[in-house]
């Protein structure tokens, strides 16, 4: 994965998390938890969803809580583009 | 030494379990709820020991050499989510129980293989997407290279819609949906508004009444509005919407004691809902699909929906497996383990047939002359489809178990009722003699393949009884006893190929008739499953009035009858 096709990854991140939480997308960071962002269980499922069908990528439906912050998770979904 | 894959329907509702070859034959399908003769099955292992020990017997499998991987229909137990559960349509409570039976059921798939010594240790068991083990069912069903094939049950993995392409016989995702949002759970609660349970299976009466109605443009839209539909995906409306809106729908609810007939508008206004969000999934879906559609999913049970789909939105032709919901995914399991194994990426084409299940124990056969004292008793190895057909030009009502059980919902002539649909008063005798369920419920046709046309607008082939059409009006009344209140028949198509001896029967009927239908209806009394051996099908026989019954090669009539 390149490092643009990553920051597209982030930045959609940003958006959509900020989108469900209704706040800005510049104060959403990767090193927050789910609960730093105030982000329901049943929205980050959604979120999810969303990066499924954006970029074309299987994720599972609970993988979003397996990690301990969004960057993480991000990480993972962008090594698994990228392999 | 040979490895044969177990596919296992691990929901905890409807399971069943399917066996693969390792040449990527399915010898044996079958749901539990025949086995045990509980129905839905409820929380029992689909790898039930007996029910296993059984199948296993009648596929030759030789427990000294053969092995068994085995596959569930699920990746993950539902409980593993940590969202919370909707309770805003169904109970919360049915949400929690199904999620406790799939998570135990799912969990401990494959522990009865310790039981047959055929495991020393916990067997590794193979895990699928749910959707996907719908739409590899739907597909090894279907013989065509491309298509698009839509799952729409009442919850998947993600979601309750999956779309697929199938290009030359690989299979891939376009899309699914995500979150709230099922056509399955919308008609699971319409079936409890209407006064039915949807834990019953009970949403055949929803569609049964439905005909009866008049849709009225306040609840279909109020229904309709509860989903939106983006591209295909299914999403409930965020809550502030939904209730007050489920709130007015529940003002048509049948209240407990009011007559069924009160409820006909709101099943009427609930199925012309299901078909307009059924319609705007679909609506953009047949791209590259040469007009092929198919359907998976416990909504593709929906025949009268399935009826209206060809000739319009792109698709040409449909086609739907013998188990479209939770059951066949046992086959989609089986076959995606040896699609693993083989490494193929196809999804193979199985044979055109749903004559998967058990054939009755010849040790029950061998005891059937003994009958002799208290029934009439005749060899009907040869010649027995124009001594059906007789019987029933003669007004009797007959049972039938021949050869292998059908796998999914429905009975094809091999565990049937069958009866004749000329006279107006069956539908009410059956009910009255046999059946003993609601008398508004439609019963359905046999026809010949080649004369589908005669007697119905739209024809289409319908083997495994997947679709509604619309009878031709001056055909419909030769035969009152199979056509419903909106001038329409569930129809079975038979052909020598794919139901030799059915054919044979219709066929006789005609000869002797002028009128080549035959009614079918299951070989069960209400709320038991089908019969699944040969003393369930005498316990119907004895207690009820079917005036004979065939059991494989004899023919036993009642004395009275005679």
């Amino acid at each position: 994965m390149t490092d643009t096709s990553e920051s597209r990854l982030f930045s959609f991140l940003r958006e959509q998390v900020a989108q469900r939480t209704k706040t800005s997308a510049d104060q959403i960071r990767m090193d927050m938890s789910l609960s730093d962002l105030g982000l329901q269980s049943i929205d980050a499922v959604l979120v999810c969803g969303e990066v499924e069908d954006r970029f074309d990528v299987e994720v599972d439906p609970a993988e979003i809580f397996q990690y301990d912050t969004l960057g993480d998770f991000a990480r993972s979904i962008a090594d698994r583009m990228a392999a | 030494m040979a490895l044969f894959h177990l596919g296992l329907s691990t929901s905890g509702h409807d399971p069943a379990l399917a066996i693969v070859t390792a040449g990527g034959e399915l010898v044996f399908a079958e749901a539990s709820e025949r086995f045990l003769q509980d129905k839905r099955a409820w929380g029992i292992a689909p790898d039930h020991v007996p029910h296993l020990a059984s199948a296993l017997s009648q596929i030759g499998f030789d427990f000294g050499s053969d092995t068994l991987a085995v596959a569930t229909s699920w990746k993950k137990a539902k409980a593993e989510l940590p969202v919370e559960l909707m309770g805003d349509l169904l109970p919360v409570t049915d949400a929690l129980w199904l999620r406790e039976l799939q998570a135990g059921i799912n969990t401990h798939a494959g522990a009865s293989l310790l039981r047959l010594g055929l495991a020393q240790q916990m067997p590794e068991v193979r895990r699928y997407d749910h959707h996907l083990c719908h739409a590899v069912t739907a597909c090894a069903f279907a013989p065509v290279d491309t298509a698009s094939c839509l799952v729409i049950d009442g919850e998947g993995e993600a979601g309750a819609v999956s779309m697929f392409d199938l290009r030359e016989r690989v299979l891939k995702r376009r899309w699914r949906s995500w979150g709230p949002g099922s056509l399955g759970t919308l008609y699971a609660w319409l079936t409890q508004l209407c006064g039915f349970d949807w834990r019953l299976g009970e949403e055949w009466k929803v569609m049964g009444l439905a005909a009866y109605g008049t849709v009225r443009p306040e609840i279909r839209d109020a229904l309709t509005s509860l989903l939106e539909v983006d591209r295909g995906r299914l999403r409930f409306v965020e809550r502030e919407a939904l209730l007050p809106l489920a709130a007015r729908i529940r003002t048509f609810a049948r209240a407990a004691g009011e007559p069924l007939m009160s409820a006909a508008d709101l099943a009427a206004s609930g199925q012309a809902a299901y078909a307009i969000l059924a319609d705007r999934i679909l609506c953009e879906s047949a791209d590259g699909s040469d007009g092929n559609l198919i359907l998976g999913g416990g909504c593709a049970l929906n025949s009268s929906y399935n009826g209206t789909i060809a000739g319009r939105m792109g698709y040409d032709r449909l086609f739907v497996p013998p188990a479209p919901a939770d059951d066949g995914n046992a086959v989609g399991a089986a076959l995606l383990s040896w699609m693993e194994t083989t490494k193929t990426p196809c999804v193979p084409v199985l044979a055109a047939t749903p004559y998967l299940g058990s054939v009755a124990a010849t040790a029950a056969l061998s005891r059937l002359d003994a009958l002799g004292g208290i029934a009439r008793v005749s060899d009907a190895s040869a010649g027995s489809e124009d001594r059906v057909a007789e019987l029933l030009a003669e007004g009797k009502i007959v049972g039938v178990m021949r050869g292998r059980a059908e796998f999914g919902p429905r009975a094809l002539g091999n565990r049937s009722i069958l009866a004749d649909p000329r006279p107006a008063d069956m539908k009410d005798r059956i009910n009255r003699l046999v059946k003993g369920r609601e008398p508004y419920r439609p019963f359905a046709p046999v026809v010949c393949e080649e004369d589908v046309a005669d007697w119905f607008e739209r024809a289409q082939p319908s083997p495994y009884m997947s679709m509604t059409l619309r009878w031709r009006e001056a055909r419909a009344r030769q035969v009152p006893a199979v056509v419903h209140a909106d001038g329409t028949g569930r129809l079975q198509t038979v052909s020598p190929d794919n139901a030799p001896w059915m054919h044979g029967v219709v066929r006789c009927f005609g000869e002797r008739t002028g009128v080549p239908i035959v009614l079918n209806t299951s070989f069960n009394i209400m709320g038991k499953p089908i019969v699944h051996s040969p003393e369930d099908a005498l316990a119907v026989f004895m207690t009820s009035g079917l005036s004979a019954v065939v059991i494989e090669t004899t023919l036993i009539e009642k004395s009275a009858a005679a």
